[in-house]
């Protein structure tokens, strides 16, 4: 298994770069649970295979949507936050496998989303887990790698 | 002189984003036109003219890098200029982008400068977004 605290690192370094390029929201480590209303997924493949997925409060959703696209928060609707959170996720993913090792080609899936709620519990069963606060608005970040097929 | 630009992206966030940056810029845009993937793309082309293109590659259907292929295989659309602008960042992956044809290639996430420098770039025009006015005599220009 590669070493963790180096993918954890990095990909903590893509979240922040993500977030606060894109979408201006500074978003700080946190270290209780959460409450979640959206999760979207994506899957990753190629030297090392895994999932990542996202767990959202609805304000870091519509603070993402209205600094991005510059919308009021009565224009924000569900369809262009769910665009937005998957948006988010390809970049993070991307940027977190370019980082990694940009000599090697990574495959993308297409991102998923479900609108659900939740709790994000901070140890939650994951190869790695990763919990931020903006604005006393919450994201939960797993990911889960995938042992090599031979 | 104005430009058509065609942006190509399963995001429409990220077209938004990019419409915005574009017009920002002072890029001298006349028609943007938009799709969600390669298909959508090419029905477009088929009956409007653009003078660049701005695509994503990882989109559902028909990727960017097919979209490439396909441009490449048109006798009309191939001398149009595309710049990717995608998560895919490797260099295996850019080179591929160059290989099939890309003239520009900017990661995600992006800053506005990145967008309007590579445009600019590729379009060939000023910092103005205009094109640089040739000022040497008739004579001097050898036909």
């Amino acid at each position: 298994m590669a070493n963790m605290k180096k993918i954890q690192e990095t990909l903590m370094n893509s979240i922040f770069e993500v977030f606060e390029k894109m979408f201006f929201v500074f978003l700080e480590p946190f270290e209780e649970d959460i409450h979640y209303d959206m999760m979207t997924s994506i899957r990753f493949s190629g030297p090392m295979r895994g999932e990542i997925r996202a767990y959202l409060s609805k304000g870091v959703a519509v603070a993402m949507v209205k600094n991005m696209l510059g919308l009021e928060p009565k224009d924000v609707t569900d369809k262009v936050m769910e665009d937005c959170v998957k948006e988010a996720l390809n970049m993070i993913s991307g940027n977190f496998l370019n980082k990694w090792d940009a000599t090697q080609v990574f495959d993308l899936s297409i991102p998923e989303y479900e609108k659900k709620q939740g709790k994000f519990e901070k140890d939650k069963p994951a190869t790695l887990s990763l919990l931020f606060e903006s604005d006393e608005q919450y994201m939960g970040i797993t990911m889960n790698l995938e042992p090599q097929k031979q | 002189m104005s430009f058509n630009v065609l942006i190509v992206d399963d995001s429409n966030s990220i077209r938004a984003v990019i419409k915005k940056i574009v017009l920002l810029s002072g890029f001298q845009m006349d028609n943007c036109l938009e799709a969600g993937n390669g298909r959508e793309a090419l029905e477009l082309l088929a009956d409007n003219w653009v003078d660049v293109i701005i695509s994503d590659i990882n989109m559902p259907e028909v990727n960017g890098l097919e979209l490439l292929e396909q441009l490449a295989k048109n006798e009309i659309l191939k001398g149009i200029p595309v710049i990717m602008i995608t998560t895919e960042g490797s260099d295996q992956r850019m080179q591929e982008a160059f290989a099939r044809g890309a003239k520009g290639f900017i990661k995600k996430p992006f800053l506005p400068e990145e967008i309007k420098k590579v445009l600019y770039d590729v379009i060939g025009v000023g910092k103005d977004g205009q094109y640089e006015e040739d000022t040497r005599n008739a004579d001097e220009l050898d036909f």
